[in-house]
């Protein structure tokens, strides 16, 4: 007590003696453009003062202050910017015009703005108004090709959320300081103002363990952006999707059945081949064949065959429809003095091109601050999203999705137009019309019948209060809320059959998820000059994080009534499922920057952590970070350079049990896909007990195979980086590099033992991955005339691989086919087995032998990734245009495998598969695949990996049986390696040529501004196959899915300010 | 500095916000996962338990037992290109953990849980060593204190399986003449410890039977062992019907028959009967043949009619898919026989541990001169008893059958072994798991066909590899156990374990 009380004294000392020791002195300099140009007429005040001067024509002023005080720069159309005097007597200053943050203010961890020249690691900003024109359904697709390091792989699916990958790890989002739950699709792109992208984990000391992997930053606008009083802003963007630039090509010659052969009696295996079947059955020549349509005699009950004709020609590019993106936005900004104030209020609008797929969502925020006094200021922020849709597709393989429908295991035997009427005569609500009864579905009955609702609103806010005690010392407290509430519904008609429901006596579900997240700060930053040319600025808090989920499940068990989606309607017992899950960590934390002389930075921070996830004794840990700048131009100065910073920084961060992402409460479905929602809570993996299921319709309980580990440490991980930043002839050509290296580990993990000791895994503490990469970027302004031609060109180049560094002592391999050193990205599935020349070995029918084993067949990670981008101004006018890709990497392509084994990819009708698959419907056996068979009649021997053991034992000759090629296709491209495909794309990202309207023709009206622009997106698409779009594939997964073709995007946006 | 009316307001406002998130849960309260159990009463293990041991009709073990085929290669085959098997150790520590909770709600040292657990345990690493070898036995199940346990050779895993089945005997033994009934959620025997009593006596017979290779060891003493079952029926009660059977009953919502109305459209014509099982009926003139299958199409459009034995045929289950696929379009194959196998949710019972095969058990040990007593007696009872399980009807047709030459019993030599075994095979027809394969392994009997179909370069497999982790996890142990049992670390599915040498 005694202790507290005297350093409260101490510091009280120190602060008042820093401030009376400051004198009045004089202070002079110039305001300028980012180009360079003087700023006549800016004012400079003395912050929290009346006191202030003008520059004059030149943009010269110079005004009396004192080494504490902190002048204010500003100038209409630019962003203001605050600078303390210290011992400086010449201040020069760059102001930024708004809109156009290249050099200068950047918002940092917990929304501390700090001077990009004094960070010591990789940090990019991208301004919102950037995201707004050509649209995404998503706003964060839009980050695409922006940001070197930062990968988006937009799914193509409505509500389908992107893969965003940075540096190879999945970032958190942060809004106006505060960490959130962000699913990407409650993010409102029409609010932002800027989004930061700190790419390392450097941060993570104010936002914790979360920030490891980097964080997207996200500033909202506020009120005092604008400097009238009142400001109005409305921005619509209308954009339709048509034409596509992924879909599968598929062959419109043969029917469904097997070996050429089919007849329709019930659909249900009646007939011959008429349940389940695939497409290869007979050539349409106009041959009658008894279909599902073809009329029934009277007399004999059967089916009178009718021409066998290939009327569903195209039938997928006739059921889709065209898309549609409408977004409108309205804002309300104001300030003054006292407070500022911004409402604004969305509605996005978004169509799907399946039928009946549809997606709202409504976003309002409400941004506040109030200077109670000059020395306490409250600031609030309220955002509220909701998304609603009745029915958002499944596209996930299996019959659930339409795409399997109709592309992979549909017929060109039916016509989509005659599948719009889809409850058979009489048994409306119970029976629908299709081609096939036993495994596939019709695609306007799935559309309008079988439904996925997804209800979900996320509220996210903070109020937050500062205290100035002095110019230089503060006081903040800050609460926020992050949290939504997730429903989902799926209702399944009757005559819906998909895996493991092939009862077909339809079903109700509900998915309902809750979470809510406090995090209260408290922070007490300083901000002075301690010794002439030293500054610091530190900042000392500490941070409640409480949070609690809650979910449940239920789902029918098959309907008594068709149609009536309700629980109390189910069949046999209902199953529900319900979780629950509490979580705090307390934490305390610090920060300390010194920059000296305004050159060379230093900043320092620490954070201490106590989670609830982790056993009493081990759940406290402390995480450092250093890092450091230096802006070299300002020691030297080297012609043309206009300024070059070199940085570096390290950091180390710790984390507790806990895990990313949640799914619904119990995965009881066996087809469909599972939606994942943002979780961040308690992983209850050290905590493995009994698990619960259902034998024989009752409850049963079996041992986990986990042993728990009472001695478990908190997981660590660290990351160093060292960079540059060059800028040259007046900032026309600009140049950053970065190169990273993070030592992931040693995580916590289950540690294989031997199952013979009765369980699989113990929790340990172990497993290290190093991933490493280099981030590039340059931009360039090749022409910038004096008549107002300017030529843009920005361009990025990143590349990251991680590798398996460490597992644990005495251990060499990971899940048999990792060994330290190895790359994490390994594809590894089943190949053929081939002879020491390569070739393909083929068994006694003439069809290849796969190996039994699965084999590693590739790496799937890029290469490296990259975009360019152009940007044309002339006066009034802007063109712009991106192209981006990733380049390198495998990836196991599913449409092509399935399209395949199906039957229904149109090479099987081309060239020599062409000529054989005609001669397998006459029961004509002709098709010889590529290889060799084994002549000598030797058996082939293998080692445990796969490897063939004794070569020199066996004779080849060359395969010279035939088979049916039904028969080939089915071996071969059962194999994963047959589909083994580039990841390599390119695509034409986005195209927008904006008009704003000039001044002149404003002035009278009571527009500020207003700008139209046209716009396209997606526009082209260049990879090895085009049956799918690569793009949203980031992963290190081995296949591809099924998904919903792409197409390109073109519209316009209107958007203008009152 | 004074404290001021504003830093009054603003230490309200703190305090404000602390009270009304900070919660006021305790915060080692919040480590334990609250959606689990960590504590179950033995009952709710039970069912797990014995749901473990199931194998299910028309599987992929039935395909290798050779009793069907797939011809449809997207979906299945019946190749013998084995890789990796898993362990059972998983299942045995819910049998550990279902006698540590028995002991933990009070309940004495011998109990229902721990006497059947004996008999799980012989169970389980008999079923694991059958596909395998040697395995961990003595170092197995320690958990964190032993997580590389060596492996024990094949022998001392049965002598030790022996014991347990002796111990669970006599432990139910003493439970049956107190009355016990404790015994709660066994869906299997309804909670009847005399039943299981005589599933552990009978599958100890199976186990004997087994190791026939080893008949003269000492150390295991088989013949005399098998003899003290049979000639004490006081002591080691058997089965006596096909009541008796352990067996896996299907029902309509939870656990349907694996084949059954939904799944006709998927597999009714990809599936057929494999020749090794149906021609033998044929050859027989057995009427299981009419029951099982239905008659290839070719020869009832050829003018033979469903009564006609040769209207069945069954497809080599070596034959290459192209061939057998478009034969089976073409007619020429008997496909599962659809009424009786895809009509219902509930199909027929799922034996695991049966009389049928206990006969042929005791058949074959008095052939062998293990036991004296009337082969020929036991041989007709199980055939019999299987013809009752199919339905078939004995009355009718037993004496036509039985005077025919090839199933007439040859007496107590080769012949009349191999008559035997024969009928073992007809009998195990989609059930008791691996059974068939073991005794084919074993005896030779019936002859399995091979071909392109089969793969493994056209040999029928003698076993599985290990699984894959015992690679990482337990390399020293895993390679010295190949070492030693087959002068190789080359982990072969072709090599030959100890119990068939």
């Amino acid at each position: 007590m005694y202790m507290r009380k005297t350093y409260t004294v101490l510091l009280m000392f120190l602060l008042i003696g820093i401030s009376s020791f400051a004198q009045k002195m004089s202070v002079e300099g110039t305001v300028e453009s980012t180009n360079g140009e003087s700023l006549p007429g800016s004012t400079v005040m003395i912050k929290g003062t009346t006191t202030g001067s003008i520059t004059d024509v030149k943009g010269h002023y110079s005004i009396s202050a004192k080494s504490t005080d902190v002048l204010v720069f500003s100038f209409i159309g630019f962003e203001s910017r605050e600078i303390a005097v210290g011992a400086q007597s010449v201040i020069n200053v760059i102001l930024t015009e708004s809109g156009q943050q290249i050099e200068g203010i950047i918002v940092t961890a917990l929304g501390i703005e700090k001077q990009k020249s004094t960070i010591g690691y990789a940090i990019s900003d991208v301004k919102g108004s950037e995201m707004i024109k050509a649209r995404e359904p998503n706003a964060i697709n839009a980050l695409t090709g922006k940001v070197a390091g930062l990968v988006v792989g937009s799914s193509s699916e409505i509500l389908g959320a992107p893969n965003v990958l940075l540096r190879g790890v999945t970032p958190l989002y942060v809004v106006n300081g505060v960490p959130v739950q962000s699913d990407t699709w409650n993010i409102n792109p029409d609010d932002i103002e800027s989004y930061t992208i700190l790419k390392g984990p450097t941060a993570a000391a104010l936002y914790g363990s979360r920030g490891q992997n980097g964080a997207i930053q996200i500033t909202t606008k506020k009120g005092t952006s604008n400097k009238k009083d009142f400001t109005v802003d409305f921005n619509s963007s209308t954009m339709f999707e048509k034409g596509f630039l992924a879909i599968p090509k598929v062959q419109d010659e043969y029917g469904p059945g097997d070996h050429g052969r089919y007849a329709f009696v019930d659909g249900r295996g009646a007939g011959t081949n008429d349940g389940d079947y695939d497409v290869w059955g007979p050539k349409f020549e106009g041959q009658l064949i008894p279909q599902y349509d073809s009329p029934i005699d009277p007399e004999t009950g059967e089916r009178t065959a009718t021409p066998w004709i290939a009327r569903g020609k195209d039938n997928l590019k006739r059921f889709l429809e065209t898309g549609l993106l409408s977004t409108n936005s309205i804002a309300i900004a104001s300030n003054s003095e006292k407070y500022d104030l911004r409402f604004s209020a969305s509605h996005s609008y978004q169509k799907g091109i399946t039928p009946n797929t549809k997606l709202n969502m409504t976003n309002f925020n409400l941004t506040a601050g109030y200077n109670i006094s000059k020395k306490l200021r409250i600031d609030a922020n309220m955002a509220y999203s909701k998304q609603y849709t009745p029915n958002v597709p499944d596209v996930n393989y299996g019959p659930n999705s339409i795409i399997y429908n109709i592309i992979a295991w549909g017929g060109a035997d039916w016509n989509i137009d005659d599948m719009r009427d889809y409850w058979q005569p009489g048994k409306e609500g119970v029976q629908s019309i299709y081609a096939e009864y036993q495994r596939y579905h019709n695609p306007y009955f799935m559309s309008y019948e079988w439904l996925r609702g997804h209800y979900k609103t996320d509220i996210n806010g903070y109020v937050s209060t500062t205290y100035r005690f002095t110019n230089h010392l503060n006081l903040m407290a800050r609460s926020a809320v992050t949290s939504y509430d997730l429903f989902r519904t799926e209702k399944m008609p009757f005559s819906a059959h998909p895996y493991g429901r092939e009862e077909g006596l339809g079903d109700y579900r509900e998915d309902k998820r809750s979470l809510f997240e406090n995090n209260t700060d408290i922070l007490l930053s300083y901000d002075q000059y301690i010794v002439p040319k030293l500054s610091v600025h530190a900042s000392a808090g500490g941070n409640i994080r409480s949070f609690t989920y809650r979910s449940s499940y239920a789902t029918t068990d098959y309907l008594n009534v068709p149609g009536w989606y309700n629980l109390s309607n189910s069949k046999n017992p209902v199953r529900s499922y319900n979780f629950y899950a509490p979580m705090t960590v307390l934490s305390g934390y610090g920060v300390a920057d010194f920059t000296y002389n305004d050159f060379a930075t230093l900043s320092l921070t620490g954070r201490w952590d106590k989670s609830s996830t982790m056993l009493a004794g081990h759940n406290t840990y402390f995480y450092p970070s250093i890092s450091s700048s230096i802006e070299v131009s300002k020691l030297v100065t080297i012609p043309t350079v206009k300024s070059w910073k070199i940085r570096g920084s390290y950091a180390n961060v710790g984390g507790a049990l806990t895990t990313s992402m949640i799914g619904p409460t119990s995965d009881v479905l066996e087809y469909g896909g599972s939606y994942y929602s943002p979780y961040d809570g308690p992983s209850y993996i050290n905590s493995a007990t009994y698990g619960i299921g259902l034998i024989q319709g009752s409850p049963a309980a079996s041992y986990t195979g986990t042993i728990n580990n009472i001695d478990l440490k908190p997981r660590f991980s660290s990351q160093w980086e060292a960079g540059t930043d060059v800028s040259l002839l007046g900032n026309r050509l600009g140049f950053d590099f970065t190169y990273f290296s993070s030592i992931d580990g040693p995580d916590i993990f289950p540690l294989k033992v031997s199952n013979a000791s009765g369980f699989n895994s113990v929790i340990e503490n172990g497993l290290k991955y190093h991933r490493k990469g280099v981030e590039i970027s340059a931009n360039a302004t090749p022409v910038y005339k004096p008549n107002g031609l300017k030529w843009d060109v920005s361009a990025n180049y990143s590349t990251v691989h991680t590798y398996l560094k460490e597992i644990y002592p005495g251990v060499d391999k990971l899940n048999t086919y990792f060994k330290i050193g190895d790359r994490m990205d390994k594809i590894i599935g089943t190949d053929f087995v081939r002879n020491a020349d390569g070739q393909i070995i083929n068994d006694g029918s003439g069809r290849p032998i796969r190996n039994s084993v699965p084999q590693f067949l590739g790496n799937a990670d890029a290469d490296w990734v990259g975009a360019i981008r152009n940007t044309l101004t002339y006066k009034n006018l802007s063109l712009s245009f991106q192209i981006d890709g990733r380049f390198g990497g495998t990836i196991l392509d599913y449409v092509e495998k399935k399209t395949f084994q199906g039957g229904r990819n149109i090479a099987t009708v081309e060239g020599e598969m062409g000529i054989a698959r005609a001669n397998d419907v006459l029961g004509i056996k002709s098709y010889v695949g590529e290889g060799v068979v084994v002549s000598n009649g030797v058996a082939i021997e293998y080692d445990p990996d796969g490897k063939i053991i004794n070569n020199d034992a066996l004779e080849f000759a060359p395969n010279t049986t035939a088979t049916y090629l039904q028969d080939y296709i089915s071996r071969y491209y059962g194999t994963d390696n047959a589909v083994n495909m580039s990841r390599t794309f390119v695509k034409l990202r986005e195209v927008v040529l904006s008009y704003n309207l000039p001044q002149s023709m404003l002035k009278k009206s009571f527009i500020q501004q207003a700008s139209i622009s046209f716009v396209g997106r997606n526009l082209l698409y260049f990879a090895e196959n085009t049956d799918i779009d690569v793009e949203q594939y980031t992963g290190t997964d081995s296949y591809s899915g099924l998904q919903t073709p792409t197409t390109r995007r073109f519209g316009f946006n209107i958007n203008l300010t009152f | 500095m004074k404290i001021t009316k504003n830093m009054k307001k603003l230490l309200y406002i703190f305090i404000l916000l602390v009270v009304t998130f900070a919660g006021c849960t305790k915060f080692e309260e919040l480590e334990k996962n609250p959606n689990l159990p960590s504590e179950v009463p033995p009952s709710l293990i039970l069912p797990t338990v014995i749901n473990g041991m199931v194998y299910y009709p028309w599987s992929a073990e039935q395909r290798w037992n050779q009793f069907w085929c797939s011809n449809y290669a997207y979906y299945d085959d019946q190749q013998y290109d084995w890789t990796s098997t898993s362990f059972n150790y998983s299942k045995l520590n819910d049998v550990k953990q279902m006698v540590a909770e028995a002991k933990r709600i009070g309940l004495p040292e011998n109990n229902a849980y721990s006497a059947l657990a004996k008999f799980f345990n012989a169970y389980y690493y008999v079923d694991m060593s059958m596909r395998l070898g040697d395995i961990p036995l003595s170092e197995a199940m320690q958990g964190i204190d032993n997580t590389k346990p060596k492996y024990d050779t094949q022998k001392a895993v049965f002598q030790q399986a022996l014991v347990w089945l002796e111990e669970s005997n006599s432990d139910l033994q003493k439970l049956i003449d107190a009355n016990d009934n404790t015994l709660t959620s066994d869906f299997m025997l309804n909670n009847d410890l005399s039943k299981w009593q005589k599933v552990v006596n009978s599958y100890k017979l199976r186990v004997l039977i087994t190791l026939s290779k080893k008949e003269s060891d000492t150390d295991l003493n088989i013949k005399q062992q098998f003899s003290n079952v049979i000639g004490n029926p006081g002591k080691y009660p058997l089965m006596t019907s096909l009541d008796e059977n352990l067996q896996f009953i299907f029902n309509n919502s939870t656990d349907k028959y694996p084949l059954n109305p939904d799944n006709y459209g998927f597999t009714a014509t990809r599936n057929n009967m494999s020749a090794t099982y149906l021609n033998t009926l044929v050859d027989l003139k057995d009427p299981r043949t009419f029951i099982v299958a239905e008659p290839a199409p070719a020869k009832i459009a050829g003018g033979l009619t469903p009564q006609d034995y040769e209207a069945y045929v069954g497809a080599s289950s070596g034959e290459s898919l192209d061939d057998m696929s478009t034969k089976m379009l073409n007619g020429e194959y008997s496909a599962i026989n659809k009424d009786k196998y895809y009509g219902t949710y509930t199909g027929e019972p799922s034996i695991q541990i049966g009389y049928i095969e206990q006969c042929f058990n005791i058949a074959e040990a008095i052939n062998r001169g293990w036991i004296s007593g009337d082969a020929e007696d036991f041989y007709i009872k199980g055939i019999q008893a299987s013809w009752t399980f199919h339905g078939a009807d004995v009355a009718a047709n037993w004496t036509e059958y039985y005077n025919q030459a090839a199933v007439n019993y040859k007496g107590n030599n080769a012949d009349g072994l191999n008559q035997i075994l024969i009928q073992k095979y007809l009998g195990f027809f989609q059930n008791s798991g691996w059974e068939a394969y073991y005794n084919n392994r074993r005896t030779g009997i019936p002859e399995f066909l091979t071909g392109p179909g089969t793969a493994n370069s056209e040999r029928i497999a003698k076993r599985w590899q290990y699984p894959n982790s015992e690679r990482t996890t337990n390399l020293d142990n895993y390679n010295a156990a190949l070492q030693s049992q087959y002068g190789s670390q080359n982990d072969d599915i072709n090599s030959e374990m100890w119990v068939i040498k």
